[in-house]
Parts: structure tokens; C-alpha cells; sequence
């Protein structure tokens, strides 16, 4: 920022390119730490505490409330994803159990960009097309999990799915483990650290707990540099690809949201981003709308990285779940034009009530995202 | 279109607008050239008239692309704030002096002629000097020199007050109305590019709230 004796020009200075690639890179090993010991934690608490704690995620329903005031009280569906995967590598949930509260943290991370749009309340067209670019994402991942949430509790279909995947990578069945690289790599140091927790505090529960507090500190920290770092590391990357996207629709608009997100590894990054893009015209809804899509894919490598920290194949599993899901529900709505705009015309709709009642935008955000979720986990759990 | 992501650019957004702006400036230069030797005897024509109307649209369509850019990486990152407000200003002085330069034009249009006239020299010297102005004011923008960008400053702003006296003059005169208005607008249009190439300086060498502010007494310069 420029100072009251700084030329607006002069530039402040910033880190340079390769140092900031190291420091994600370092980031990014510590995150996988952190799933790593986010797992051994869960562990170490015991089943006899774990199983009543996580008994009521049993409920389908309860699951996809917890995944999304999850991710909303994080901002982070990536720090809720990695959890889930650290939680299902640890097998305190089961994977059918942390599908809906992945879908869960699917709908609660389109939060942000909601949050976002309200800054333009102030003037009645930016924000019409601000909320509508917001809150088409949140209708395209709630007519999502209102297919599929359903088919996958009656038909198990979508982790059968993922489980296929991921024996196609890796060798074992679901409840079991794999050698992989990133494990042998993060081991030691996630080892090391338990070693010192458990040094501090004798009582095992309460250094597993303080684990716990830790590796999720760890991993909201870390993905949180990660984010901002590759953000200023690929910012150029970003506006150029967005640029040719501009105009466009489509396919193309899918890679470069997935690509964008797989680089800022946030797809409340992406999709905010496109928020000021839609509201000053410089971006059409419709075209906005694919790019946002693709964000849903991109996220999904989070978890797939924390899989490979965890090493165990209920964990891959999942993290396939996620991608499978984003991907087949692009799948059923994109390619049909009759369904492909049902999410951007209810957005318009909302937005053209949010217009006349700003109010009822702030309640529609808070409910839908805070208020709906947390009374259903009270009345399911 | 999907590769854009894995080439980059090359420059950062910034170093594009700020050759944008460059270009805008020669851009600048040549419609006030064009339009200005109408008026010292070239005369409307058909030619200069398009001259001067499709480098005026193009500096425009310019103006456009840089606002576009700008708007684009405002989205994407926050840290280049002030710069990005600047520029967002400083892009309108650019457009400006185009539009100004074309007013010129209008001049001839209406049936100014200089070639004749008995002050003819000095009319050119200052025709000549605001075109080197617009030539340096280029080139400090491309170097952001600050040292440079003040002496322009200093040198503009000497322009200015010669401008208004010149105004001054040619409501006094006892010459013919067509002949005083010609000066009049002439030494007025002149002022106003100088002031435009001035407001955009003033971005190489002050803060974002003195952006503009080049008229304050000196030493708060």
C-alpha cells in the first residue's frame, strides 16, 4: 500500500517468484503433517470416545448439515475435505457415513462468494448480477445432492465408484492401507511432533485431543498460505486464463475453473474472484457459470493430496468420492440444455427478490448457510 | 484459450497498462499533430479528419481495454490497490488529451488559419512544446523516472500560467472575434492537454490522495 510520502507507482517490495514456490512447497508438506497426525490423533483418542462422538453423522441428512456448518464456520471446504479424509483414514466414519459430509462441505463453501456479492448491496444491478453469479453455485450443489444424495444412501453407487477408482491406483481393499510416497515422506516429522505432545502431556486421551487441535490448526494455517501464496504465484496465470475465458462458455470455462482452483487450491477463491467480474459487466453470468463448475472439480484435490498423507484406502476412496461427485453432477446438469441454466434461473429469481429486500439476502444467506443446518443437526443428530 | 493458464503473459497486468498508456500518449501525438497542422495551413480535409477521428477512436477503444485489465486484476489480486485506482484515473488524462487534440481539428474545421498570422512563431513554439511534452511525458511514463516526471511537471506548469496570459491576451485584443476565439481556444485546449499530461505525472511522483493535485504551492510538491 502506498504511503503518504510514496509514489503510487513505486511498488513495495515483494518475495520473489522462487522463494514464494519453496514456501508452498513447504506449506504444502506441512499440511500433509497435519493430516497425518490429524489422523494419528483421532486414533489415539479410542473408539470408546470417538464412536458416540460421530455416532449421529450416521444420519445421511445430520452428515450433509455437519459438512456444510463445517466448511461455513472454516470458510474452507479444503480444511473440511482434508479433515473428513483424516477422520475416514482413521476409521472413526465410515466412508458411506462422510460421502453426505462431503457433499455437505460442497454446498457450505459456496458461502464465501455469497458473502462476497452482499458487498454490492449498495447498487440495485451490480448486486442483482453480483447475487445471482453467488447463489447459482448454491443451487447447482443443492439440485446436486438432491439426486444424488438419495441414489447413493439407496444404492451406495457413488463410493462403490470412487473405491473402483482408487483400486485402480492402489492395491487393497476398503479398511486397508497403501504404501505411498507423500506417507513415507510426512511420517517421520507428524511422528516427531506426536512424540513431543505425548513428552508434555502424560494423560494418551488428552495429548491425542491436543493433537487433534493441533494438526486442524496446522491444516487451517497451512492451506490458508498455500491459498494466499499461490494466489500472488499464478495471479498472472489466473487473469490470463480468465481473460481468454472471458467471452467464452463452455468446456473451456470448466478447465479454467478447475485449473485456477487447482492452483489456489480454494474454490471460494475462484469463485469470488468471478464475483466483482459479474457485477461490473465484465463477465457475463452465463459464462461465469461454467468457471464455477469447474471449481467444484478443482477443490477436489485437496482431499485426493490428503489421501496420500493418510495412505489408507478408505481415505482415497473418499477423496475419489468428492471428485466423482463434482464430476457427475456436471455431468448431469451441463450437457443437457433443457437443465443446464435451472441453477442460474433460480439465482436470477432470488436475486430479483434479494434487489427489492437487501434484508432477506442477509436472512437467506444466514439460514440457508448457519440457521437450516445447524437446527437439522439438533432435531437428526 | 485453456493454455493462456500454463503460458502466462509474460509482463504482469500492471507493466501492460503502463505500456498501454504509453502507446495512448503516441497515440495522443499524432492526432494532436494531425489536427494541428490543419491549423496551421494544412486545412480540413478529408484525410486529416480521418486521421484524426480513427487514432481518437482507437485511444478509446484503448482506454477500454485498459479499464477491462484493470477491473480483471483488481478481481484477482488486492495488493496492487493503489496503483490500479491510479491508473484507473490517469487512463481518463490519456483519453483526454486525445479529445483535446481533436477539438483542435475543430478548429481548423471552423476556419482557424495560423500560417499567416503575425504571431505564427510563437503560436508553433508552444504548438511544438506540448508536443514535446506529450513525447516526454511518454517516455518518463515507460522509465518512471521521478526526477524526470517533477522537472516535467515544473516545465508544464510554467506552460500553464504562459496559457493564461495568452487567454487573457486574446480577450483584450483589438484583432477580429474569429481571430481572438481562434486563440482563445487554442491556448485553452493547449492548457488542457498540458494539464492532462500533468495529472498523469503527478502519479509517478505523489501519493494516491495527491493524485491530480499538481497545482498546490510548490514547495508542497
Amino acid at each position: 500500500m502506498a504511503t503518504p510520502q510514496q509514489p503510487i507507482m513505486a511498488r513495495s517490495a515483494r518475495l520473489p517468484s522462487p522463494i514464494r514456490a519453496l514456501l508452498v512447497v513447504a506449506l504444502l508438506y506441512a499440511f500433509l503433517v497435519g493430516v497425518k497426525m490429524l489422523e494419528s490423533g483421532i486414533k489415539g483418542i479410542g473408539s470408546d470416545y470417538t464412536d458416540p462422538l460421530f455416532a449421529s453423522v450416521s444420519n445421511p441428512l445430520a452428515g450433509l448439515f455437519v459438512g456444510i456448518l463445517a466448511t461455513v464456520l472454516v470458510q474452507s471446504s479444503s480444511v473440511t475435505t482434508a479433515t473428513i479424509v483424516g477422520l475416514v483414514a482413521s476409521g472413526v466414519v465410515g466412508v458411506e457415513a462422510a460421502v453426505p459430509m462431503i457433499m455437505g462441505a460442497n454446498i457450505g463453501t459456496t458461502v464465501t462468494n455469497t458473502l462476497v456479492s452482499l458487498t454490492n448491496a449498495r447498487r440495485s444491478e451490480q448486486f442483482r448480477l453480483a447475487f445471482t453469479a453467488a447463489t447459482m453455485h448454491d443451487f447447482f450443489n443443492v439440485l446436486v445432492v438432491i439426486v444424488l444424495l438419495p441414489l447413493e444412501v439407496f444404492t451406495g453407487f457413488l463410493h462403490a465408484s470412487a473405491s473402483w477408482i482408487a483400486g485402480l491406483f492402489v492395491e487393497g481393499n476398503l479398511g486397508g492401507s497403501f504404501d505411498s510416497p507423500v506417507k513415507a515422506a510426512v511420517g517421520w516429522l507428524a511422528n516427531l511432533a506426536e512424540g513431543v505432545i505425548e513428552t508434555i502431556i502424560a494423560s494418551p486421551v488428552a495429548a491425542a485431543i491436543v493433537t487433534i487441535a493441533v494438526a486442524i490448526g496446522v491444516i487451517f494455517v497451512t492451506l490458508t498460505f498455500i491459498t494466499k501464496n499461490m494466489r500472488a504465484l499464478v495471479a498472472d496465470r489466473i487473469e490470463a486464463s480468465l481473460n481468454a475465458a472471458l467471452a467464452k462458455s463452455g468446456t473451456i470455462g470448466i478447465v479454467v475453473g478447475m485449473l485456477v482452483t487447482i492452483a489456489v487450491q480454494s474454490s471460494s477463491i475462484t469463485t469470488s474472484i468471478l464475483i466483482p467480474l459479474v457485477a461490473s459487466g465484465l463477465l457475463m453470468v452465463r459464462n461465469a457459470y461454467p468457471i464455477t463448475l469447474g471449481a467444484n472439480i478443482g477443490t477436489t484435490i485437496t482431499a485426493l493430496l490428503a489421501a496420500m498423507a493418510a495412505g489408507s484406502i478408505d481415505g482415497l476412496t473418499i477423496a475419489f468420492t468428492h471428485t466423482l461427485f463434482n464430476v457427475l453432477g456436471i455431468m448431469l446438469v451441463y450437457p443437457w440444455p433443457r437443465v443446464r441454466y435451472i441453477p442460474v434461473v433460480l439465482a436470477e429469481r432470488l436475486a430479483n427478490v434479494a434487489v427489492r429486500s437487501k434484508s432477506l439476502a442477509v436472512a437467506y444467506t444466514f439460514g440457508a448457510f448457519v440457521v437450516f443446518p445447524f437446527l437439522g443437526i439438533l432435531v437428526l443428530r | 484459450m485453456v493454455m493462456a493458464f500454463f503460458r502466462g503473459r509474460g509482463e504482469s497486468t500492471l507493466d501492460e497498462v503502463k505500456g498501454t498508456l504509453v502507446s495512448m500518449l503516441a497515440d495522443g501525438r499524432t492526432v494532436f499533430d494531425t489536427a494541428t497542422d490543419a491549423v496551421f495551413g494544412g486545412g480540413k480535409s478529408k484525410q486529416t479528419k480521418q486521421t484524426v477521428r480513427s487514432t481518437d477512436q482507437e485511444i478509446n477503444t484503448a482506454q477500454q481495454r485498459v479499464r477491462r485489465s484493470l477491473m480483471m486484476h483488481s478481481a484477482v489480486t488486492t495488493v496492487d490497490l493503489p496503483a490500479v485506482l491510479a491508473y484507473m484515473s490517469i487512463v481518463k488524462d490519456a483519453e483526454r488529451i486525445g479529445d483535446y487534440a481533436k477539438n483542435m481539428y475543430d478548429l481548423a474545421k471552423y476556419g482557424a488559419n495560423f500560417e499567416l498570422a503575425e504571431d505564427h512563431d510563437e503560436l508553433l513554439a508552444y504548438r511544438d512544446a506540448v508536443g514535446q511534452l506529450i513525447d516526454d511525458a511518454a517516455a518518463t511514463f515507460a522509465s518512471q523516472d521521478e526526477a524526470q516526471a517533477q522537472k516535467l511537471i515544473d516545465k508544464a506548469d510554467g506552460f500553464l500560467t504562459d496559457y493564461d496570459h495568452k487567454i487573457k491576451a486574446a480577450f483584450r485584443s483589438e484583432g477580429t472575434a474569429d481571430q481572438a476565439v481562434a486563440r482563445a481556444l487554442y491556448y485553452r485546449y493547449l492548457k488542457r492537454i498540458t494539464a492532462h499530461i500533468m495529472n498523469m505525472l503527478t502519479a509517478i511522483v505523489m501519493p494516491i490522495e495527491r493524485l491530480d493535485y499538481y497545482d498546490e504551492a510548490p514547495e508542497d510538491r
